[in-house]
């Protein structure tokens, strides 16, 4: 065998040799999330575990400083109690700290019948150190789990740190806060945070069931096609709805419905779609024409307020087969009509 | 005129010999002519899967086939059928394969081999493992290189898919070792090996394959085809008559039918080359 041969040989044994390598490292122990290639949708849901069933997503930064946002501040000068009480507490302004935010839903995770379970990652500047002290004074302790501090909340914690009333206002499930990386704040159910750090840790991990949301296509589908929104949501409507303690009545009249998706886009105004999948081609006829009964009251009721003609017009029913979309446009001056209709009313009597 | 000889006593035996051919055909295989024409042919698809990757990377909205999100595992199990299953590896088979002693009979260099005191059989068997290590050895690489290429984009997961690539070069490899071993056989045994082998690669496997019946049975794509862990694309009608008609044999049926095919070709080749006649034209 001459010498070039032989580094033939070489070369394409260790092409396959790291390949199968890499392969075996990912398969067995994972691999960190997002290592080769870019994942569709915000990187976070790369640590939101595979079998969610909704999924929420907002660009907090650019609503924030939206116009939108600017003109409502000017129009409606609220009371802003509670952002400033959350700085005091936490240090977190939510106008500049918090970038965007993603959170997700699991109905009863773990077979219990419980209400459900739900985590938040944020991505924005945190001051850590006081978060912790803050949650800590509160009754939460904390763990270490696969090198990450998990801040937990037990509802027991609670109670005898005085807390009592979250305790008993249906958190019986423990919550916890991870900073699973610099600038990412995980808090929802421990279950769900742990599961959070070990997708962190070393990505998707099928041998041991350990999967993120990426790899749920039917989600990810729908997720891939809000790019165009910096605020959005995706489910499953029955997922949902199957767990939700709704009254028989209305619970009988809800529609066929599969999976859900809304996305906006706010700036100058708001424009946005809903989109529903029907479970078969007549349930999404029947959907359409609800909807389209509902449009046409909306639009009567809207003749006599010029306001809300604008963004009636805007409506839009539409979808084909089993999908039924609904596509509205606030424009700006709907804002600018509503903030004058307000202020007018809190004037001041002389 | 080559006229078989027996070899003479204290001769190294059939699988040393054949090691010997082996060392001296697997170069001149990577450095021929034919080794521009594998590279042009395994370059493809990396390239192909290099600009999909490329695309996913520039478009957020990822990759659509009419219209539909195609998830990145998708596209790599496409790219095995269409490219790898059904063209390259038939193609590098019939291209090697047939011309494993066709080309020393071509280059009238078959007397140099046929006069070493060797079986002449180990002349076929070293010729056919050096094909074997030289294609194996391109093709599993570029399949590798399509796998991290491609399956990362939208949304695939490389560890959920790593068991399909095992499984898909273990195909590729003994696709690559039946379809030689079938065309080893029809080039010591006819004269136009090449065009036979096209045919019955590209006309008589892919026709015997959309029609129900055991006619099938007789292709070496119907064994191979059951190996694969992917779903058939159905991208043109040819290939959804192809999933109609299809019946799946076992995964250890195929496999025992493959090694019967790879012995018994490979078999009939030696015999063909010991027992041929082979008339070097002046």
């Amino acid at each position: 065998m001459t010498t070039r041969t032989r580094y033939f040989v070489i070369v394409s044994v260790l092409v396959l040799g790291v390949g199968l390598g890499t392969g075996l490292v990912a398969y067995y122990v994972g691999f960190p999330a997002g290592a080769l290639g870019r994942q569709g949708g915000p990187e976070e849901l790369a640590y939101v575990p595979r079998d969610a069933a909704a999924i929420a997503f907002a660009n907090v930064h650019e609503i924030m400083t939206s116009e939108l946002r600017q003109k409502l501040h000017r129009a409606l000068p609220m009371q802003e109690n509670g952002q400033q009480e959350l700085q005091n507490q936490t240090g977190i302004n939510l106008e500049t700290d918090v970038d965007r935010v993603v959170a997700c839903l699991y109905p009863d995770r773990d077979g219990t019948n419980t209400p459900g379970a739900g985590m938040v990652l944020a991505r924005g500047r945190f001051d850590e150190v006081k978060i912790e002290a803050l949650m800590r004074d509160h009754g939460a302790h904390v763990e270490n789990y696969n090198g990450k501090r998990l801040i937990v909340a037990d509802p027991k914690d609670l109670v005898d740190a005085g807390a009592g009333d979250i305790a008993a206002h249906g958190h019986s499930a423990s919550l916890s806060l991870s900073f699973i990386e610099p600038g990412l704040a995980a808090i929802g159910s421990t279950k769900l945070i742990r599961s959070a750090v070990d997708l962190h840790r070393a990505g998707n991990n099928p041998r041991t069931g350990l999967e993120s949301v990426t790899g749920n296509d039917a989600l990810m589908n729908l997720v891939r096609e809000m790019d165009s929104g910096n605020v959005w949501a995706v489910g499953r409507f029955d997922a949902l709805t199957a767990h939700t303690r709704l009254p028989e009545a209305i619970s009988s009249r809800l529609p066929a419905i599969t999976w859900f998706s809304a996305s906006g886009h706010i700036n100058g105004g708001i424009r946005g779609v809903v989109r529903a999948e029907a479970r078969d081609d007549e349930a999404a006829t029947n959907l359409r024409d609800v909807v389209r009964g509902f449009l046409a009251l909306a639009k009567m009721s809207a003749g006599s307020r010029p306001e809300l003609q604008l963004m009636m017009q805007s409506l839009e029913l539409g979808g084909t087969g089993r999908t039924v979309a609904l596509s509205f446009s606030v424009p700006a001056e709907v804002f600018d009509v509503i903030g004058a209709v307000t202020n007018k009313g809190f004037k001041p009597a002389h | 005129m080559t006229q078989p000889a027996r070899p003479a006593e204290g001769a190294p035996g059939l699988l040393s010999s054949a090691g010997r051919v082996f060392d001296l055909s697997l170069g001149q295989m990577l450095w021929s002519r034919r080794s521009v024409f594998l590279g042009v042919l395994l370059g493809g698809p990396v390239l192909l899967a290099s600009a999909l990757r490329i695309a996913a990377t520039l478009y957020a909205s990822g990759l659509k086939i009419n219209g539909v999100q195609a998830g990145g595992s998708a596209i790599f199990g496409m790219m095995i059928w269409l490219l790898y299953l059904r063209f390259i590896v038939p193609v590098l088979g019939v291209f090697y394969g047939t011309s494993l002693i066709a080309d020393e009979v071509d280059d009238k260099t078959i007397t140099y081999l046929f006069t070493r005191p060797i079986p002449r059989s180990a002349v076929l068997l070293g010729k056919y493992f050096a094909y074997l290590v030289c294609t194996v050895l391109l093709v599993l690489p570029s399949v590798m290189l399509v796998f991290f290429l491609v399956v990362p984009t939208g949304q695939g997961a490389i560890a959920g898919a790593f068991p399909s690539l095992v499984a898909d070069l273990g195909m590729l490899a003994i696709g690559l070792a039946a379809y030689g071993a079938v065309f080893a056989l029809v080039g010591t045994t006819l004269r136009r090996p090449l065009v036979l082998g096209l045919v019955f690669a590209f006309g008589w496997e892919p026709a015997v394959l959309l029609f129900p019946g055991y006619l099938k049975r007789l292709t070496v794509a119907y064994y191979l085809q059951a190996l694969v862990r992917h779903e058939m694309p159905q991208d043109s009608a040819v290939s959804m008559l192809m999933q109609v008609f299809r019946e799946v044999p076992t995964v250890s049926t195929s496999l025992l039918c493959l090694a019967v095919i790879v012995g018994l070709t490979l078999w009939l080749a030696g015999r063909a080359v010991e027992e041929r006649e082979y008339v070097l034209e002046q």
